[in-house]
């Protein structure tokens, strides 16, 4: 642990600097949340690989960095355009370094009560609703563990401000996907953004959502948290795409809290980034709920990339299906730690994991930890972790057809990652994705070094 | 730089480089190892030409001087016992690592083999059907054929295809070979039965057009109304520029693809070529006569 309390780190500097400003966003409840929150980062720091939930991530890169608070920066349209992403058909919100970029955002008409913006905008609509999700669904109070860290989570809400907000009213199906654009732009040195998104589904509801996280230039630090709350029977499918700059830093916390028959997806994808790290939580706190958990990670050169999800099953009879991929090569770190929690009223719960790890050179390494804890008798858990490479055979075959050895390592690559990619229903995303993977996996020198024979 | 048929000597004879590449130059040494220049012959080159190539994988010499000579427009048939080295001789031609020639050279049309890598191989016209088609999950078929089809033609220097023009030139194949058409947008040959991925092997290559194509045991597995489709689908692609090497246990299948020569391999030899009446011979016989013949001539 660092010890920030001495108060000479750039991420607690920042909060005296911002005080004044962030007090001008929303109710005085925000400011007890802030100011909270910052105590109890402040206490306990920067993890280190001390921490049980930190153990195979050094945040290094964390604690010697200076990260300035990020405000006024601007983009036009154009390079927006100009994006892997900029041609997605959906409701677009835009945030430029984790502030509200209306002039980037689409307009578009929406059925009856539905609010797509920020969270800003959003409390002049549904302040009671913000109030009440904020801040909770993403709290460990309570729940099962003995390590519940948070530290990320305060750090953020410290800083919370503009931020995302999406409601869907009871009974409306939004067709359209909404896409949450995050753009970091650090040219100017590097900074910090806290993005805070909270997705509200009223029961009965339908959505799907893309929140994709983009670097376009420098070195930067983004800790973004959303929390979603899904009603009784409602469906979201939620995708999250991250792309950040080489030299950046990404820590990222998803928290669910789903309503009884409620059905939930969260496709997590990991590309970019020198540090990426996701938590994401779902708490089951109705029965009959459906839960899918998909990860995709892509790890070159020397990036870390850790997945963390906890499913707590608080009641019976539901079913949470997790398939977590990474495809490391170089020196890249992966880790993946699956949480899942079976609470003892949590009678017939039905959780399936699996994590598999595809290994492109002899460097890279993965640490998978499955992390089953069932407190109920009549439940059933299943949990499968495998480490391989790519086939020798299959690379022959491929080129025996007259495909390029290269061309066939990424082929075969994007087939071990294509069934969590193959989940994501927005129109154009998972080609989006297809193309930036091939194209990450031909700027790289390091695929031939290890076919398995 | 060109080598004589017999011999495999090297000769600087410059006649130009297209030229070149069609004729082979036969010389007659004399005894004091002379080259006589009034014995220069001119022969068409062949396809495929195998010199005495020698193979192992790792201390197991499996190839044991193979000579073999493929001309355009033919059709030659492999037999011989289980282990003797056919998928081993195909696998070699085809580029798979893990053997290492240790002797001898493998051209096509005069251009050295052994050197490519297997996709320059493919684009060198050569295919290999195999015996044992590998699954590839997450990786569909159709995708699959338009990657492989796309790169064979960029290196035939003809232009890629269009999705509408590959799914055409596609659907005539899949007529031809009378395909399952559900099969396309299955993962390669993954929870293929051992018939269908037989099919698969002979679909690719009716797509593809290979002027070389070795099957290896292509008839194993398939059904009888299957090995007539697949025959059909070989026979079609006969023509005057391409050839065809079948690797095969059973006379049926010669009955439908009737081979020009019919060679024999044992113990990493061929031991035997003859017309297509040879393979009705072992039929009746069995390889124990060919034994008795070597150990006669022995
Ligand atoms: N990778 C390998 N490692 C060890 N031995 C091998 C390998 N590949 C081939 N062999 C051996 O080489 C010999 C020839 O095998 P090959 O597969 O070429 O035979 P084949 O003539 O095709 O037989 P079949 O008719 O059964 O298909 C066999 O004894 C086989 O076990
Ligand atoms: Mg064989």
């Amino acid at each position: 642990m660092i010890d920030l309390k001495s108060g000479n780190h750039s991420l607690v500097e920042n909060f005296e600097l911002m005080k004044g400003l962030l007090a001008t966003y929303g109710p005085d409840s925000f400011q007890v949340l802030r100011d909270r929150a910052f105590r109890n980062f402040s206490e306990f720091g920067i993890p280190t690989t001390k921490d049980e939930e930190f153990k195979y991530l050094s945040l290094r890169a964390l604690e010697e960095g200076h990260f300035k608070p990020a405000y006024g920066a601007t983009i036009d349209r154009f390079q927006v355009e100009q994006t892997i992403v900029g041609q997605v058909d959906a409701i677009t919100v835009t945030f430029v370094n984790g502030e509200h970029a209306p002039e980037l955002s689409s307009a578009h008409i929406l059925p009856a009560g539905v609010f797509i913006g920020s969270i800003k905008d959003g409390l002049a609509v549904y302040e009671d609703k913000i109030v009440q999700h904020i801040g909770e669904i993403a709290s460990l109070k309570n729940k099962l563990g003995t390590s519940n860290d948070e530290r990320f989570v305060h750090l953020n809400t410290a800083y919370l401000s503009e931020g995302a907000f999406i409601y869907i009213p009871e009974g409306v199906s939004l067709e359209r996907p909404i896409h949450l654009l995050f753009l970091t732009s650090a040219n100017h040195g590097p900074l910090v953004s806290h993005p805070r998104t909270l997705i509200v589904l009223e029961e009965n509801s339908d959505a799907k959502v893309l929140e994709t996280y983009l670097g376009l230039d420098g070195v930067y630090f983004t800790n973004a948290v959303t929390e979603v709350s899904v009603g009784p029977n409602a469906i979201l499918e939620h995708t999250k795409f991250q792309q950040e700059q080489a030299d950046s830093v990404h820590i990222a916390n998803i928290s669910v809290n789903q309503a009884e028959n409620s059905i939930y997806t969260s496709n997590n994808i990991n590309f970019g980034g020198k540090i990426a790290r996701n938590d994401v939580n779902v708490w089951l706190d109705g029965e009959h709920t459906e839960t899918w958990l998909n990860g995709t990670s892509v790890g070159l050169g020397h990036q870390a990339i850790d997945n963390h999800t906890r499913i707590d099953h608080a009641k019976p009879n539901c079913n949470s299906f997790e398939v977590y991929k990474a495809i490391l090569g170089g020196h890249a770190i992966g880790v993946f730690n699956g949480k899942i929690f079976v609470y003892e009223d949590a009678q017939k719960t039905d959780a399936k994991q699996t994590n598999q790890a595809l290994l492109l050179s002899r460097t890279a390494t993965i640490n998978t930890k499955p992390q089953l804890e069932i407190f109920a008798d009549d439940v059933k858990c299943t949990h499968g972790a495998t480490v391989g490479q790519l086939r020798e055979e299959s690379v022959f075959y491929l080129q025996s057809r007259g495909i390029p050895k290269a061309e066939a390592e990424a082929l075969l690559v994007y087939a071990f990652a294509a069934e969590v990619l193959l989940k994501i229903t927005i129109p154009g995303v998972r080609e989006i994705l297809e193309k930036v993977l091939f194209e990450k996996l031909s700027t790289t020198q390091e695929l031939p070094e290890f076919v398995e024979t | 730089m060109m080598r004589c048929r017999k011999c495999a000597t090297r000769l600087n004879l410059d006649f130009g480089v297209n030229f070149q590449a069609k004729i082979y130059v036969e010389l007659v040494w004399t005894r004091a190892m002379m080259p006589v220049a009034s014995h220069l012959m001119i022969h068409a080159i062949a396809m495929l030409e195998i010199k005495n190539l020698h193979a192992r994988v790792e201390d197991k010499e499996i190839l044991r001087g193979i000579n073999l000579s493929v001309n355009a427009g033919e059709v030659h048939a492999i037999m011989g016992p289980n282990g003797s080295g056919k998928s081993t001789l195909a696998s070699v031609i085809a580029g798979k690592s893990g053997y290492e020639v240790t002797e001898g050279s493998v051209e096509i049309n005069g251009k050295d083999l052994l050197d490519l890598a297997p996709e320059e191989r493919a684009a060198a016209g050569v295919f290999l059907a195999f015996q044992y088609p590998v699954e590839i999950p997450g990786v569909t078929n159709t995708y699959f054929l338009r990657a492989a089809l796309n790169n064979v033609r960029k290196n035939r220097g003809e232009p890629e295809l269009s999705m509408t023009e590959f799914m055409k030139h596609i659907k005539s194949k899949v007529q031809l070979m009378e395909m399952d058409n559900s099969l396309l947008s299955r993962s390669v040959n993954e929870g293929f039965s051992g018939g269908e991925k037989k099919r698969n092997e002979i679909f690719q290559m009716a797509v593809l057009e290979p002027t070389l194509a070795i099957l290896d045991e292509t008839d194993s597995g398939l059904d009888i109304d299957a090995l007539k489709t697949v025959a059909n689908g070989v026979n079609t692609l006969r023509s005057t520029d391409r050839a065809i090497v079948v690797v095969t246990h059973y006379q049926r299948l010669l009955n439908y693809i009737v081979p020009d020569f019919v060679h024999i391999l044992m113990d990493g030899r061929i031991v035997k070529s003859g017309g297509k009446e040879l393979a009705l011979e072992l039929e009746e016989r069995g390889y124990g006569f060919i034994e008795e013949e070597l150990a006669a001539k022995a």
